[in-house]
């Protein structure tokens, strides 16, 4: 045969495959063991006063400790937003759904979270949330524990109140 | 309140494992798709002469060279002689295709012009720039239409 086969085999699949192993460390173990008690832990730095949500050892804008803990709310406001319309691998959210930054109540930066229990086209920046955690008896510790967040009816927050919690 | 952190407070740090994986599915296109091919039906491997390279394998299109397109289909032998290699001392799994030492090789096969991109498994005391080494074929059946068709090469014996 002169020739390699005429049909050609049109695609090849691969997988790859990246194990690692995450050690939360000091503070963030911390974060995470409180989660499992309903509990959101933040740290204040010494200097600005600004407390990080999760807690970081260093406030990274001044370089000084931020080493007071603080508890701060499980409710607060959406500070930016976006409606995920493409399916992520390994993610198992029917779309569209809203992945929003929410700056809590008593922090100054903002978590990521899913927020539900609302029509996406209705998501707005500034509008009030408060989370949704997993029954007592399943929360493990870890970042599901709070499942989500979803609007409280409150009336939205004024920009000035969260643009600088972005 | 809050209450500042000692480190008499620490607590035991939390370990996760987690595997973060990336499934592909590559379009072949059509030199290439009948490059694969040869390997999973006939147990070939295909090359193409092109203008100003001799005999290209894997396949090419068209030539880099004075971007002509590639002539006639050229099989090439499935021995050849090592131009590079680079030993892995420690594969990492989902990574790597074999979790004991093994090396990444440049091979040159016979009638070829060019070098394929492969891996050596065993032998590699004797592996060097020049050695002969030789495709070790998945067993029919198991061929998928794949690069890893060709299983590894073998080192010969000099």
């Amino acid at each position: 045969m002169s020739e390699p086969p005429r049909e050609p085999v049109r695609y090849v699949e691969a997988d790859l495959a990246l194990p690692y192993h995450y050690v939360a460390g000091d503070y963030r173990a911390r974060y995470l063991r409180a989660l499992a008690d309903k509990r959101i832990l933040g740290s204040r730095c010494r200097k600005t006063g600004k407390v990080f949500v999760p807690p970081v050892v260093v406030a990274p804008d001044v370089f000084e400790p931020a080493d007071e803990f603080v508890e701060v709310a499980d409710r607060g406001v959406v500070t930016t937003f976006c409606i995920v319309n493409i399916p992520v691998y390994g993610r198992d959210i029917e779309i569209p759904y809203v992945a929003a930054s929410v700056a809590l109540d008593g922090a100054d930066l903002s978590i990521f979270a899913l927020v539900r229990e609302v029509e996406p086209e209705e998501v707005r920046m500034g509008m009030r949330v408060e989370a949704v955690w997993k029954p007592d008896g399943e929360r493990r510790g870890d970042y599901t524990d709070i499942q989500y967040f979803r609007p409280t009816g409150e009336p939205d927050a004024p920009p000035e109140t969260f643009l600088h919690r972005l | 309140m809050g209450e500042r952190n000692r480190t008499a407070d620490r607590v035991e740090p939390l370990r996760q494992d987690l595997v973060l994986a990336f499934p592909y599915k590559h379009s072949t296109g059509e030199t290439i798709g009948r490059f694969l091919a040869g390997l999973k039906e006939q147990k070939k491997i295909w090359g193409r002469r092109v203008s100003g390279l001799g005999v290209v394998v894997p396949p090419v299109d068209y030539s880099e060279v004075d971007a002509s397109p590639a002539r006639e289909w050229v099989e090439v032998a499935d021995t050849g002689t090592v131009t590079a290699c680079a030993v892995v001392h420690r594969p990492i799994e989902g990574l790597h295709p074999f979790p004991h030492p093994f090396a990444y090789v440049l091979v040159r096969l016979d009638g070829a012009d060019t070098a394929l991109a492969h891996v050596v498994r065993d032998g590699l005391q004797r592996l060097r720039v020049g050695a002969r080494v030789r495709a070790v074929w998945a067993p029919d059946g198991e061929r998928k239409g794949t690069i890893r068709d060709i299983v590894c090469f073998e080192v010969l014996e000099s």
